[in-house]
């Protein structure tokens, strides 16, 4: 049988959207608070959804990407905090190139894939903590302190 | 032909199965998003199949099987896994679900599986 992928995409895109938000407001909550269990366990869910989701449509570029993220969560989610500045940072680099993949598909393009720089880091050993990881503190993510996230739309 | 219940945080997903198994004659008498619905839709509806999604929020998948298990031990239960999960779906299969399909979904593949239970179910 076929199923009417049209359809899916669509679906995709609201409900990829909503996620890329969710791991955006996460993520922000991880500047916050580093060992957020809420966030933590936002952001393996939201980046395991997108990967499922992308897969079933094709869009690999997606699917590696949230993989490499579902997979780096994991380590996060059993020391239970992010490990390091750099660590947050590089979540932050992947949600954006993952808002990037999504807003091809929306303009109907083909997802060109992260760069291989990302990926490998994303697969890495964490970086050695070199800061103070109390839960308090603040820390500056690349370019979207206090900022919303975009959401892709159909 | 059986009852269905789907538990599946994604929107897309629960679509997707239902569009997959509806043509085939099984009739989805409900949708949990979480595993706490899963849970308590099981045991409002008793279905006669049952799809979890291992990754759930506020209750795992693998949770949910184990506490319907516990109430209902005949519960027939596939769990929905995916790439890099076959630990989990171990675990799920050790509590008692019955098989597993993968994501993406193979709609042939699904209905086999899915209709493969229905008869045991109905036997």
């Amino acid at each position: 049988m076929a199923l009417d992928m049209a359809k899916y995409r669509l679906i995709f895109l609201e409900e990829g959207g909503d996620h890329l938000e969710e791991i955006g407001r996460a993520l922000i909550d991880l500047e916050k608070e580093m060992g957020s269990t809420t966030a933590i366990d936002t952001l393996f869910r939201m980046a395991h959804s997108l990967k499922s989701m992308a897969a079933s449509l094709g869009y690999d570029p997606i699917a590696d990407l949230a993989h490499r993220m579902e997979d780096r969560m994991e380590g996060i989610r059993a020391d239970g905090r992010v490990r390091s500045d750099q660590e947050l940072a590089l979540l932050f680099r992947s949600l954006e190139a993952l808002e990037k993949m999504v807003e091809a598909v929306a303009s109907e393009q083909v997802p060109v894939g992260a760069d291989e720089e990302l990926l490998q880091l994303l697969a890495e050993e964490p970086l050695a903590d070199d800061s103070d990881c109390s839960d308090d503190r603040e820390v500056e993510s690349p370019d979207r302190v206090g900022g919303e996230p975009k959401k892709a739309r159909p | 032909m059986a009852r269905v219940l789907i538990a599946d945080d994604a929107s897309f997903m629960r679509q997707m199965i239902r569009e997959i198994i509806e043509p085939e004659g099984h009739e989805v008498v409900g949708e949990a998003t979480n595993g706490i619905e899963a849970v308590d839709l099981y045991n409002e509806l008793t279905p006669d199949l049952v799809t979890m999604d291992i990754v759930m929020p506020k209750r795992s998948g693998i949770d949910a099987v184990k506490a319907i298990l516990a109430e209902h031990p005949s519960a027939c239960i596939v769990m929905c896994s995916a790439l890099g999960q076959e630990t989990l779906v171990m675990e799920a299969l050790s509590a008692g679900a019955r098989d597993f399909i993968v994501k993406p979904f193979k709609p042939d593949s699904v209905i086999a599986t899915l209709s493969k239970l229905a008869e045991k179910t109905s036997d």
